[in-house]
């Protein structure tokens, strides 16, 4: 494996750990599956205009976020119901322009399911800077955002900006999907996300445990994931995903396994 | 100390607060002043807008008419109606009460002492019962040595000696830490049988001043009913006597305001 293959991957599992600890924490799978879902749209967008397919992604999914928040304020619909119209219009126009646009199923299909084909040396600096920052940014906010979610009233009345705090999550999470979307996949993305954290959860004692847990099971799963999918031509996202889940059964039976003895 | 603040000089004076929403009247000229060591149980019928008048207090939102001043130095303490902690969240009492702040761990010792919390700082927050989690609140609030302690319903949801030990608790810190505190309770039975200060809220201050007082206000009965009042009657009389009353009209009180 090529080392901006390696790089790029280590960075967006350091982040993934603490950023799926918050996706887990405050119930968030669903958004960042539907800013998941709104990725092909950027892409597309991205083709038109001429940008990376990054640029065209990230836009999207701020774009998403703040949709995503004022029609929340209008309070007529469910959030669910929000994300799913939002995430499924997005999905859909990017299906719809990719085509007309010209790119074959395979194409599509690489955005779907992830490709190791799609990491280039270009891409990396872009995915390891966006990884990076969002790390740094995270670190900064966390012990605001980790009152936050034990009570957001609290948090608010000791001074938390509680709006700016939320936004700043979303757009981290457009962020490291976007960044992680052409490795792992659309369909993919928040297990990478969600199944780390969860599994650290089963041993951790505190936040920042089972933050720093869920990036060095995330490391661990792409070191494992990455070079099987390489060697049996296999998409890499459900290689990955694979693999997480079965770290996830292990820590599981072996924390039945201790409780009982 | 108490001797530099003298006793005009109030923590927070609240003038003419006007809230309005979606056309709506939430608070209409709404004055109140919270002086040096007062203890004021606000109390109001659901709708009343006693969150939505804590939330002005605590300078969360600015107010459409009027406004809200507080003293220069004023720290709050607040206590939040009730927090759910998830159980996704591995967080024991003693980084709960770190984070975000600057307690140190001696400050975190004598904080946990006085709340009676001591031997919880290693249990998980998702394992604690209402009453213990409603005392871990407390000490969060007590951290940042405020000088006016705010609680949203502190007791709402224990049963009613957690009330009682609850009530005991906050009282014991207004005397010894000579705080202020402002608190909303739905237990009519307990806040009327005190001797402190209560204010009737509804949309605007119906009526404030000493639980005798209040009880025989017509805007008072007009909200919360004949039954209050007359039970009101029953506290100066014999133990055993309103002890009865007191069990029923708890029930009572509670169906009512759950609705």
């Amino acid at each position: 494996m090529s080392a901006h293959i390696l790089l790029t991957t280590l960075a967006l599992a350091l982040v993934a750990g603490p950023l799926g600890c918050f996706v887990v924490w405050r119930r968030m799978a669903y958004f960042g599956d539907g800013l998941a879902h709104s990725a092909l749209l950027g892409v597309a967008i991205g083709l038109v205009i001429g940008v990376s397919n990054q640029i065209g992604m990230m836009a999207i999914a701020i774009i998403f976020a703040l949709s995503l928040i004022w029609l929340r304020a209008k309070r007529v619909l469910a959030t669910d119901t929000l994300l799913g119209i939002l995430a499924h219009a997005a999905l859909s126009l990017g299906v719809v322009a990719m085509t007309l646009l010209g790119a074959g199923d395979i194409e599509v299909h690489d955005y779907l399911l992830g490709s190791l084909d799609a990491v280039t040396q270009d891409m990396a600096v872009w995915v390891i800077a966006g990884s990076g920052l969002s790390l740094g940014l995270l670190m900064r906010l966390w012990p605001g955002l980790i009152l936050m979610t034990t009570s957001e009233d609290l948090a608010h009345a000791e001074g938390v900006h509680i709006v700016r705090y939320e936004f700043a999550l979303m757009v981290l999470m457009g962020v490291v999907v976007a960044a992680s979307i052409q490795l792992v996949g659309i369909l993919l993305i928040t297990s990478l996300l969600i199944i780390p954290a969860s599994t650290a959860r089963l041993f951790a004692r505190s936040p920042e445990a089972m933050a720093i847990g869920g990036s060095a099971i995330a490391s661990l799963c792409m070191l494992i994931g990455l070079p099987l999918a390489q060697n049996f031509q296999l998409a890499t996202g459900p290689v990955i995903v694979c693999v997480s889940v079965a770290s996830f059964m292990l820590v599981l039976m072996a924390r039945l396994a201790t409780r009982k003895g | 100390m108490s001797a530099e603040i003298s006793a005009t000089d109030y923590l927070v004076t609240v003038r003419d607060l006007t809230v309005v929403k979606q056309g709506q009247t939430i608070l209409d000229a709404v004055s109140l002043d919270i002086a040096k060591h007062d203890f004021i149980t606000l109390i109001g019928p659901n709708g009343a807008g006693k969150t939505v008048l804590l939330r002005h207090l605590l300078k969360l939102e600015s107010p459409h008419g009027g406004r809200v001043h507080h003293q220069s130095g004023l720290k709050i303490g607040y206590v939040p109606q009730r927090v759910t902690i998830d159980p996704s969240l591995p967080m024991t009492v003693q980084r709960f009460l770190t984070v975000n702040n600057d307690v140190t761990g001696s400050q975190l010792d004598s904080l946990a002492t006085e709340t009676k919390i001591s031997h919880l700082l290693n249990s998980p927050l998702a394992d604690l019962s209402g009453g213990e989690l409603q005392r871990v609140l407390l000490t969060r609030a007590l951290a940042g040595k405020p000088n006016l302690l705010i609680l949203d319903e502190p007791a709402q949801n224990l049963d009613v000696n957690g009330q009682l030990q609850f009530y005991t608790m906050i009282d014991e810190i207004y005397e010894s830490r000579k705080l202020s505190v402002l608190m909303v309770s739905h237990d009519l039975h307990l806040v009327m049988s005190s001797t402190r200060k209560v204010v009737c809220l509804f949309r605007h201050i119906c009526c404030s001043g000493a639980p005798e007082s209040v009880a025989r206000d017509p805007e008072f009965i007009s909200i919360f009913g004949d039954d209050m009042a007359k039970l009101m009657a029953v506290y100066p009389h014999s133990h055993a006597h309103d002890h009865d009353h007191d069990h029923d009209h708890h029930h009572h009180a509670a169906t009512d305001e759950e609705s």
